[in-house]
């Protein structure tokens, strides 16, 4: 796959990505007590740069692993991918679908049918209704819920919830698909279907964006990896050249970056 | 939408890389029961998103809102089921909430300002409805808002489209209460005219109104969870500033221009006119309903889109 990588365009292009946050030094949560103390000047912020001027580029088909510490801003990321931030400096541009696998049954209510969820839960992914309805026997049968789809999803499982979220969230074959660690979607059966969906997926041109705190997970799956670390890109590269450096970084003490 | 769908073709090795190539489902023997899953390619076109062609968030969130409106909808939908699921009387609820609180009302006061009022019982729920929809889809709009907060912060989905669906669903419910007034109005042998259709662009501008409002003190309550507690009282104090149980006439002419300050006055005369008085709303209550519509929906959109957005930034 790595291979044909400088040939095909790059779905996902970042460029001197920086992300900044402004954190308030107390939490102020009454309106009152913000009032007061504005009128006191008490009000300080302290500004925290989530990413600093990340470049980045992700190809199609190609399957790129996300790794670093807790609050390297891997989320920040992606959540700039997925278009939920927007970037204070620097440029992101996304060619094609991208789907979060990050909430699945994203809006289920417990006293809706699985029905009405899946209406609800696809609309919110931005699908119009007309599509949802032609789709819905296909996403039902993949989550082998068609005798429970009438049932209020109170009385679902955990794993039948999280088989309905996934059968919906992958309908459709996006350009970049964004996992949050390896789906562990209900029984060992139906991993196996998920693994399978998300690998034919891969085989017909979706780039996938891995973050994973599993080493092993990422060796085996992606063609590149990249690393953060307070929110600069440290390295990219292979599996092999990243990896190793990295563990070594993060079992050594936690300033030796 | 021009879409193609494939059915699963037994042999298909590596597809074309390149974006709007078909969707093949391989084969996947083993786990797969049924062997032809449909899943059509939803592209159109290939979307492209860049983040230095991003418009005004503004315009943004407007165009996102208009390509969301099947949320809208869906979402007004989920809130309606809801609430005939969970009550035993269904939609009869809707029916007899307002007459209920009406018919209270109407006892209180009746003594106070009922003579002054012919027939008071439809003068007083034609106000009362329209203070009803206002004070819950606000106050819907703020718990929306803040209920989608974890989920706007992990998908793309337009906010605003949340608080858009708690007007529809409440204007839904206030339209279902016009057949109650209806009925008290043949009840009384009042007269019947076609001004009764004005009532709904002055529907449209009060929900106009409210989704402004409902905005702002949503956008505050992003801020300080307590906007909710000091908006509840100022809706009560707001219910008695509008001449909804008693009429403008009881008041001293001289206190009236500060009556008129009050948007829903306007509003509340361009929905109760027609069906109390059988005539359209005086042109000065249309044309200043007209104004605030417009300007409150204005405000609070740029007020939202722009402090909302900040918000997400604090961390």
């Amino acid at each position: 796959m790595t291979t044909a990588a400088d040939a095909t365009p790059a779905v996902v292009e970042l460029s001197g990505i920086s992300v900044r946050f402004v954190v308030p030094t107390e939490r102020i949560v009454s309106f009152k007590e913000y009032v007061l103390r504005r009128l006191r000047n008490q009000i300080s912020h302290r500004e925290l740069w989530a990413l600093r001027g990340v470049d980045l580029d992700i190809r199609a088909g190609e399957t790129v692993g996300l790794v670093g510490r807790n609050g390297a801003g891997k989320s920040t990321l992606l959540k700039v991918i997925s278009r939920v931030l927007r970037p204070t400096e620097g440029r992101v541009v996304v060619r094609g679908r991208t789907a979060p696998l990050l909430e699945l049954g994203a809006g289920f209510h417990f006293d809706l049918t699985g029905r009405e969820n899946v209406f609800l839960n696809a609309t919110l992914f931005g699908y119009p209704k007309s599509l949802i309805a032609e789709q819905l026997p296909a996403m039902v049968e993949f989550s082998e819920l068609s005798e429970f789809i009438d049932m209020p999803v109170r009385n679902y499982s955990n794993g039948m919830l999280a088989r309905l979220g996934f059968a919906v969230a992958t309908q459709f074959r996006p350009d970049i698909l964004i996992l949050d660690e390896i789906l562990a979607v209900g029984d060992a059966g139906f991993q196996q279907k998920c693994l399978a969906r998300v690998e034919d997926f891969r085989r017909a041109g979706t780039s996938i964006l891995l973050v994973s705190h599993d080493l092993e997970t990422i060796a085996s799956y992606c063609d590149r990896v990249a690393w953060l670390e307070h929110g600069k890109l440290v390295a990219v590269g292979t599996p092999e050249a990243v990896l190793e450096p990295f563990h070594e970084a993060v079992m050594s003490p936690r300033d030796a970056v | 939408m021009t879409r193609s769908q494939h059915d699963a073709e037994p042999a298909r090795g590596a597809a074309a890389p390149e974006p709007p190539g078909p969707d093949s489902p391989a084969p996947k023997a083993p786990v797969e029961k049924i062997p032809v899953p449909k899943r059509p390619v939803l592209r159109p076109a290939v979307p492209i998103y860049d983040s230095a062609a991003r418009p005004h968030p503004l315009v943004e969130e407007l165009q996102e809102l208009v390509r969301y409106r099947d949320l809208v909808l869906q979402w007004s939908r989920r809130n309606i089921q809801l609430r005939y699921k969970r009550s035993v009387l269904g939609v009869l609820w809707t029916l007899l909430e307002p007459l209920m609180l009406m018919t209270i009302l109407a006892l209180v006061f009746s003594n106070a300002f009922g003579d002054l009022i012919p027939d008071f019982p439809i003068y007083l729920l034609s106000g009362l409805i329209l203070f009803d929809f206002f004070s819950r889809s606000t106050l819907q709009i703020v718990e929306e808002i803040i209920a989608s907060q974890s989920l706007a912060e992990r998908i793309h989905v337009p906010r605003s489209a949340f608080a858009t669906a708690a007007i529809v669903t409440y204007l839904v419910n206030w339209l279902i209460a016009h057949l109650p007034l209806l009925g008290l109005v043949l009840f009384f042998d009042r007269p019947l005219s076609w001004a009764i259709v004005t009532i709904l662009p002055g529907m449209v501008l009060t929900a106009m109104f409210a989704l402004g409002i409902g905005l702002v003190v949503a956008t505050i309550g992003a801020f300080f969870v307590d906007i909710r507690l000091t908006y509840q009282v100022l809706l009560t104090g707001w219910f008695y500033a509008t001449p909804i149980i008693y009429s403008l006439s009881i008041v001293p002419e001289s206190r009236h221009r500060i009556f008129a300050l009050n948007p829903l006055l306007h509003l509340c005369e361009l929905v109760r006119s027609p069906i109390y008085d059988g005539v359209v709303a005086a042109p000065v209550h249309w044309w200043v309903s007209l104004a605030i519509g417009f300007t409150t929906l204005a405000v609070g959109w740029a007020v939202f889109t722009h402090w909302r957005n900040a918000f997400d930034y604090r961390s």
